[in-house]
């Protein structure tokens, strides 16, 4: 077993990198968005369980090709968005999202840490006005 | 398409008659293997080598018009050099033998005709096939990976005996060979000739290296998929000579795929992001290849990470890296000429690669 990572933006994201929660598919109707960073090429998914007629989020996952900061950022917002209600989901600030991880992240890599939850809150917005996510097909 | 598929096709495309020479057996040194082909055209035209130039294209090309206006079938065989080149010590000194044939694509209800469109049609399913040729017969039979035959030597058992023998050879991935079998008290010889389909190498991240490297794969006749997550960088203008261009989840395109002895992924993006995901899938499938450019000790503490996963250490070993064989590379261009050069090399069975 290789000692802990010396890792500059800290153990939270170290951890959640090596140890993702949640990185997974969900069913058949699950609520499914995926973002990307054009230029460095971080790809999320992220798929939420919102059962028929409910405004609550009963799961989410995702799935990544990401950098740690991201990686570590979608594990965490899956833990937090489940039993949220969706104008909650609406409602997460930037600043909550980046304090989840519990490290100080540069302006430049703000992007990284934002892109699941700006990608949920896509999934969620366009679920309302019920066009264009890509829910998934049954 | 196999260098054959591609020269039958051009002949196909003229319109006229031509002689096909195929070596089938060498003795001594020679600078092809069996299986390499020529065709020459009515008018002399040239299509691919039988020997890299020298005296016996030359007698090729000059027997060229007789094979076509008779349409005999002959098996010759020829020393290669000359006494000249033989007394200087500049001649490879070994003998070749030769199988000449007439393709007359006029006819495309010949037994031949018919054995290399079937062979054909299953290359283009991403499947191998062999074309049995007996040296004395007209009759063709074409076998593919799944036993499934197409045409007749006119004798159940014979067929029998050629399609039990190149099912084994397809799935040993041999080389083209001479096959003797049993046939009413004789013995019948019969070149079996292997087509398969290009080897198809999957390249992750869409980079400098990339671009280069699939203007040299396309001129090797490999077919490549250039993927990456960034839809500016993956784009045709960028990589003219890639086969396809996937832009997406890149370990997903690449658990799509399927992963055979034929397939080779190669991981240029020098990005984690990218890696780890992807070495997760293919470490675990039939890859005949994975390569991944870096340094030793980037590699080195990738393959810890991955150890951690769970992958063993023999799966981590297929994993080469720094990728390329070792000519000293600094440019882009230069690093894919290695990596290019070392694809080869696995493909033909050459261990170790560096």
């Amino acid at each position: 077993m290789t000692p802990p990572v010396e890792h500059p933006y800290g153990a939270i994201i170290v951890e959640h990198f090596r140890h993702p929660r949640n990185q997974r598919t969900l069913g058949a109707g699950a609520v499914v968005a995926e973002g990307v960073n054009p230029l460095c090429g971080d790809r999320v998914r992220v798929e939420l369980a919102i059962p028929e007629g409910s405004a609550v989020v009963a799961d989410a996952a995702f799935t990544a090709n990401a950098c740690a900061i991201c990686v570590a950022a979608a594990s965490l917002l899956t833990e937090h968005l489940r039993g949220l209600a969706l104008h909650s989901v609406l409602g997460l600030a930037d600043a909550t999202a980046l304090r989840w991880l519990e490290a100080p992240i540069p302006t430049g890599r703000e992007r990284c840490a934002l892109l699941p939850l700006e990608t949920a809150r896509r999934a969620v917005a366009v679920m309302h006005t019920g066009a264009g996510v890509d829910r998934r097909l049954p | 398409m196999s260098e054959l598929l591609a020269q039958l096709a051009r002949v196909r495309a003229q319109g006229a008659p031509a002689a096909l020479a195929t070596l089938i057996g060498t003795s001594g040194a020679t600078p092809r293997e069996p299986g390499a082909t020529m065709c020459v055209g009515a008018g002399g035209e040239i299509l691919g080598t039988v020997t890299i130039g020298g005296c016996v294209d030359a007698r090729v090309i000059e027997t060229a018009p007789d094979v076509i206006a008779t349409g005999e079938q002959r098996v010759v065989t020829m020393a290669l050099g000359d006494d000249d080149a033989m007394l200087l010590g500049l001649t490879c000194g070994g003998t070749v033998e030769l199988l000449l044939q007439r393709v007359d694509p006029r006819d495309t209800n010949t037994a031949m005709s018919r054995a290399y469109d079937a062979a054909g049609a299953v290359v283009a399913e991403a499947r191998a096939a062999i074309v049995a040729t007996p040296l004395t017969s007209d009759e063709r039979i074409t076998i593919d990976e799944n036993g499934t035959r197409h045409g007749t030597l006119g004798d159940r058992a014979l067929d029998d005996a050629v399609a039990s023998r190149a099912r084994e050879m397809i799935a040993a991935a041999a080389p083209p060979a001479v096959g003797r079998f049993a046939h009413g008290g004789a013995e019948m010889v019969i070149w079996l000739e292997v087509l398969a389909p290009p080897h198809e190498v999957v390249i992750v991240g869409a980079t400098d290296v990339a671009i280069a490297l699939t203007r040299f794969l396309d001129e090797l006749g490999m077919r490549t998929i250039v993927v990456d997550g960034r839809e500016r960088f993956a784009t045709r203008e960028r990589f003219p000579c890639a086969t396809e261009i996937r832009v997406g989840m890149p370990s997903e395109i690449v658990a799509e795929r399927v992963w055979t002895a034929r397939t080779a992924a190669v991981l240029l993006a020098h990005d984690y992001k990218y890696e780890l995901p992807v070495l997760r899938t293919v470490l675990r499938s039939g890859a005949g290849y994975i390569g991944m450019l870096g340094g030793r000790k980037r590699g080195s503490r990738l393959r810890t990470l991955l150890g951690e996963e769970g992958f063993s250490d023999g799966e981590l070993s297929r994993i080469h890296t720094p990728i390329g064989l070792d000519i000293g590379a600094a440019r882009s261009a230069e690093i894919a000429l290695a990596v290019a050069a070392q694809l080869v090399a696995a493909f033909r069975g050459r261990v170790p690669l560096r």
